[in-house]
């Protein structure tokens, strides 16, 4: 009986791996091929459900299906395809970031149209009658659909397998991701190989979303669900290695399920001590992670050497601006009096909503401008920020329920948690770098995510309540919910204060970061951007000053977190609200969209990041898909970020001047391979 | 802070062209009934009324059923001469998210004027958005189940009109251990509903039965995709019955590879919402045979609710569900506590609400006065073939209002 059980549970655990391995066979491809971070992946496998919902639909269960395991990939094969053609071909020879701000923008624009066409109810993908009943084998029960997915899944990566061994297609594409250099080197023009993979890598998503559609169902937040887990398979495995996808994504699936179905069950009793499996189910497969990155940063079958030749140009949005230094500082000054103005305008509105919209604007520049120091100025890509931003709040609301309710206790709590957070994660993640690097926070950041859940302290799924900030110190001050005083015949109230509050600790943080970046120790992160061998050689202690960066970044994240909390409109800190995933993702994608590299560039993102969600919000439930088509525009037309509209606008109108031809924005960005 | 010093016809005259534009909106969501949307003429005074809804994030395919629910309460309110007031409907998406829903509230309440507030159903935004009417004093009907809600966290300006998880424990628990077996599994994800759903139903049950016994638990994370090791083990395990303390997207999956691996031929699978119209439709077959809490169905003739039902159908092409008939009754709860008390003020409405009767789709019910929690009744279901696609529900025992709820102290309120 218990080895049947265990038979049961691990042909469940093959039956979710092999959906991984479907999933992480193309994301892998893609990526140790093309250097592209595909977050816009777990749509392409939403896409393929829908699309078999559609087409089994007028056929019936019994046809359909097969019908629609065959037409759907194909079907998103092609979308994958133009998608390469039209937005990703264009970033080639760009760091990889790039790619984050573009999958993004596409995540965003693919998951809108899907609601918009099949609405948000969660649908049944039929499957034939005959595939979904129970079959007892030697005691061994499970669905028939269970063998299914597996044999299915199985065979096609076989062919898979085979394509990438034994054709010449396949092998070209197996040489790209050990070495594009030489292949072209060799004459072969591996860019048109590039459509090819994205294409056949979206079709083997399509099927991963049928397959597990038919086992699930099928919703809107399908592939938001599986594409975080989809990367932990393509890291562990190894970027670029098949061999490592399909074994990584079955470790992960038959750990997963095992861990859950054996947490809490007790192993041996050893006199008084009772040893049993502790409850991790979640945080399993993030700590496995980060123990292979550890030991083996390459994966357990890559490859590639760890990032060793690095990849395209960051284009950090300060280089080429048209506007001299002063008039930089000047229009700086500008902006500060009129951000102070603001509040008086919107008195006289008599609308203090925007004044709420204002603090989240202020609170997200703060974070934005913590991001820059590290990947701006360090190169660093964090994929887990969020971490330090969730922790920062957490520990906010848990200081005022439990300790103190000053605001500046409060504060500098969250800092000095999140700078250790920083150091302690640095510490372990810094000797990694580039993909690595952005996985492994990431991974620490999931790892936290899960923990807040189970943490009765934290609230759990719930959150924190009923925590109020205290202006001042002891009992000189006044409580934040209670200021209300008169001006004009205007009321203010806390909203006004907070502003006022979050607008000074913003410039503060703005100054302070431009005074480290201005000094010596400034000048060497930057020096590790463009060179980190070089930086070496001269003698720096390269992972020293990273980790530096990384915790004064991580404890001014802290801060940005903190201020969240202390904020008069937040009563809640929730998990998602500060700690999925997603909010990682839009901090990179705000910075980018600002101009990173430039300190104030992201905060003048946040601005723009939130207003447009503001203002489009109220005229139409499609933001989203605007917002995303924005990013991909931006990616592609403004790579530079918003602070480079400037210089953009002044190169075009010289290049309408003189007629020397065009003076193209991409030109510096020679591929570093070529 | 005061939100009585801003009188709500100074919040009016704020920004006239966005708010004529949602309101033309949500006049256009609830279109065609009647022509309505002329019908703002007539100097009767206007009451800015909310709905925040999880029309994105994981619960998006229950919101939009709550603020159809809502429109059509609002369309007919506007409608019939009963009131003189009219409602002017804002709505907002919480995105199942308790940040973005907050600050959704803060922009309905503070820009858009609204002071009776209707929405949210996963735990964690619904208590947020209590705290924030508890704090800004507007009048708020959340959408979620969870106990807290008008338990632990209960306070003077929250009145819910869903049925809580309490009520239904107590249909599914006697029904279960009395009728479908002694020896009962919970299976329950991890976090505050799942939580509450075990302990409230493990507790009835030990009440209803002597020979009940609690053959095991297991639990999962919220928002996990499979199941099969969990069922494998309770098909394993001496089981009659097992309970499910999960809901959405969590449930759905579990009863697909329930019936898939033929957990449902072998027990009783109950779960407090498994008759939830967007339960049945992610599981179409796969849920005939299995039990459920049910906290409303359309087939009812309790109160008016053949009258709702018509008029829902006509407007969407198909019947009200759970969420819709709380979105529905909630706006007219409100509408009806501002005819008793004579006025639209918040602090008014909240005294004719609180202890008041009023007929709604579930018959007549009463807010509590200890903790503003509705008296409904509940009911135990089973699920069998339907005609269509989906499993129909088969009402099998119903307890009363005045039975299903235990004492506000009970249940943690002190106001």
């Amino acid at each position: 009986m218990v080895a049947a059980d265990f038979i049961e549970q691990l042909l469940n655990g093959l039956t979710l791996g092999m959906v991984y391995v479907l999933l992480a066979a193309g994301l892998s491809v893609i990526f140790g091929v093309m250097d592209v971070i595909n977050f816009s992946h777990g749509e392409l496998f939403a896409l393929g459900a829908y699309f078999s919902l559609s087409i089994i639909a007028p056929f019936g269960a019994g046809t359909g299906f097969w019908i629609a395991i065959v037409v759907a990939p194909v079907a998103v094969g092609l979308i994958g395809a133009a998608i390469e053609r039209t937005t990703v071909r264009p970033l080639y020879g760009r760091d990889p970031l790039y790619h984050i701000l573009l999958t993004f923008g596409l995540v965003l624009v693919i998951n809108d149209g899907i609601r918009l066409i099949w609405g948000t109810q969660q649908r049944q993908l039929a499957v034939p009658e005959y595939l979904s009943r129970p079959v007892s084998i030697l005691g061994v029960q499970v669905s028939v659909y269970n063998y299914f997915m597996i044999v299915f899944a199985a065979l096609l990566a076989v062919v898979t397998w085979y394509l990438l061994n034994r054709t010449k297609y396949g092998m070209i594409i197996r040489a790209g991701s050990q070495d594009r250099e030489m292949v072209r080197n060799v004459g072969i023009d591996i860019d048109q190989y590039y459509t090819l993979v994205f294409g056949v890598g979206a079709a083997l998503a399509a099927v991963a979303g049928i397959v597990l559609g038919g086992y699930q169902n099928v919703n809107t937040g399908m592939g938001n669900s599986v594409i975080i887990p989809a990367f932990v398979v393509v890291v562990l495995g190894g970027l670029g290695s098949f061999r490592g996808a399909v074994f990584g994504g079955l470790l992960v699936g038959v750990v997963q399920t095992l861990m859950r179905a054996y947490n809490g069950s007790v192993v041996a009793t050893v006199g008084d001590v009772t040893l049993s499996v502790p409850n991790l189910e979640g945080l399993t497969v993030y700590l496995l992670m980060i123990a292979v990155l550890l030991v083996k940063p390459q994966g357990l079958f890559g490859t590639r050497g760890e990032e060793s030749e690095s990849e395209g140009e960051i284009l950090v949005g300060g280089y080429g601006g048209v506007l001299a230094d002063s008039t930089r500082v000047r229009l700086g000054g500008i902006a500060v009096v009129a951000l102070a103005l603001a509040p008086l305008a919107i008195l006289f509105m008599g609308d203090q909503y925007y004044l709420v919209v204002l603090n989240e604007i202020l609170i997200w520049a703060i974070f934005a401008l913590s991001l820059d120091i590290v990947m701006g100025y360090a190169g660093l890509v964090p994929l887990g920020h969020t971490m330090f931003y969730g922790v920062g709040a957490y520990t906010a609301a848990l200081v005022m329920l439990h300790y103190s309710q000053s605001v500046f206790v409060v504060l500098l709590g969250a800092i000095l948690i999140c700078a250790v957070l920083a150091w302690i994660v640095g510490s372990l993640s810094i000797r990694v770098s580039g993909v690595y690097f952005a996985m492994i926070t990431l991974a620490f950041a999931e790892l936290l995510y899960s923990a807040v859940f189970k943490f009765d302290f934290t609230g759990g799924s719930d959150g924190l309540l009923g925590f109020e900030a205290f202006l001042g110190f002891g009992t000189i001050g006044a409580s934040l919910s209670n200021i209300e005083f008169g001006l004009l015949g205007y009321e203010l109230g806390q909203q006004f204060v907070f502003y006022y509050l979050a607008l000074l600790i913003a410039v503060l943080s703005l100054l302070f970061a431009r005074r480290m970046m201005n000094a010596p120790f400034g000048s060497v992160l930057q020096s590790i951007r463009e060179s980190e061998e070089r930086a070496e050689f001269i003698g720096y202690d390269v992972n020293r000053y990273k980790r530096r960066a990384f915790v004064i970044s991580g404890g001014m994240a802290g801060l940005a977190g903190g201020l969240l909390a202390v904020s008069p409109s937040t009563v809640i800190i929730s998990p998602d609200q500060t700690l999925n995933w997603i909010h990682s993702g839009e901090v990179i994608v705000i910075a980018l969209f600002g101009g990173m590299g430039t300190l104030y560039g992201p905060m003048i993102g946040s601005g723009v990041f939130f207003g447009a969600e503001e203002f489009l919000s109220s005229y139409t439930d499609q933001w989203r898909l605007i917002i995303g088509t924005m990013f991909i525009l931006f990616v592609l037309f403004v790579p530079r970020g918003i602070v480079s509209i400037p210089s953009l606008v002044a190169q075009r109108l010289e290049t309408a001047n003189n007629a020397d031809g065009p003076v193209d924005m991409d030109e510096p960005e020679v591929r570093s391979d070529d | 802070m005061s939100s009585e010093g801003t009188s709500p016809d100074s919040s009016v005259g704020i920004d006239r062209s966005r708010r004529q534009f949602i309101a033309a909106a949500g006049a256009a969501g609830a279109l065609g009934l009647a022509g309505c949307q002329g019908g703002s003429t007539g100097g009767e005074e206007a009451v800015t009324v909310a709905s925040l809804n999880p029309m994105t994030g994981p619960f998006s395919s229950l919101g939009p059923g709550q603020r159809t629910g809502a429109e059509l309460a609002v369309a007919e309110i506007n409608d019939t001469d009963d009131y003189d007031f009219e409602f002017e409907l804002v709505t907002g998406d919480t995105e199942t998210e308790a940040g973005a829903a907050q600050s959704e509230a803060q922009r309905v309440v503070q820009e858009e004027g609204a002071e009776f507030v209707f929405g949210a159903i996963s735990s964690s935004v619904a208590l947020g958005l209590n705290d924030f009417a508890g704090q800004s004093e507007h009048i708020y009907f959340p959408g979620g189940a969870a106990v807290p809600i008008t338990g632990s966290a209960c306070n003077e300006w929250v009145f819910r009109f869903e049925t809580n998880t309490a009520q239904i424990a107590e249909a599914i628990s006697a029904y279960s251990v009395n009728n479908l077996g002694n020896n009962v599994w919970f299976h329950y994800a991890d976090y505050a509903y799942g939580d509450s759903v075990y302990n409230r139903t493990s507790r009835r049950m030990e009440n209803a039965s002597d020979d009940y016994t609690e053959v095991g638990t297991s639990t999962s994370e919220l928002g996990a995709s499979n199941y099969g090791s969990f069922i494998t083990q309770i098909s394993n395990s001496d089981a009659d019955v097992v309970v499910l303390g999960m809901t959405g997207g969590d449930l759905v999956n579990f009863t697909n590879q329930a019936a898939d691996q033929g957990l449902t031929d072998q027990m009783a699978v109950v779960g407090p919402t498994q008759t939830f119209q967007s339960v049945r439709a992610g599981t179409g077959s796969n849920s005939v045979g299995t039990f459920g809490g049910a906290r409303y169905d359309p087939s009812l003739e309790t109160g008016d609710n053949q009258a709702f039902v018509e008029a829902y159908a006509s407007e969407n092409d198909r019947e009200p569900g759970n969420f819709a008939r709380v979105g529905y009754d909630s706006m007219r709860l409100m509408a009806k506590g501002m005819n008793e008390a004579g006025s639209t003020e918040p602090g008014d409405v909240r005294d004719a609400l609180e202890g008041g009767t009023f007929t709604t789709v579930l018959g007549d019910i009463t807010l509590r006065e200890s903790d503003h929690q509705a008296t409904n009744p509940t009911w135990m279901a089973e699920l069998v073939a339907g005609d269509g696609d989906t499993a129909d529900v088969e009402l099998l025992e119903q307890v009363p209002g005045s039975e299903t709820l235990p004492p506000a102290s009970d249940l943690g309120c002190e106001m």
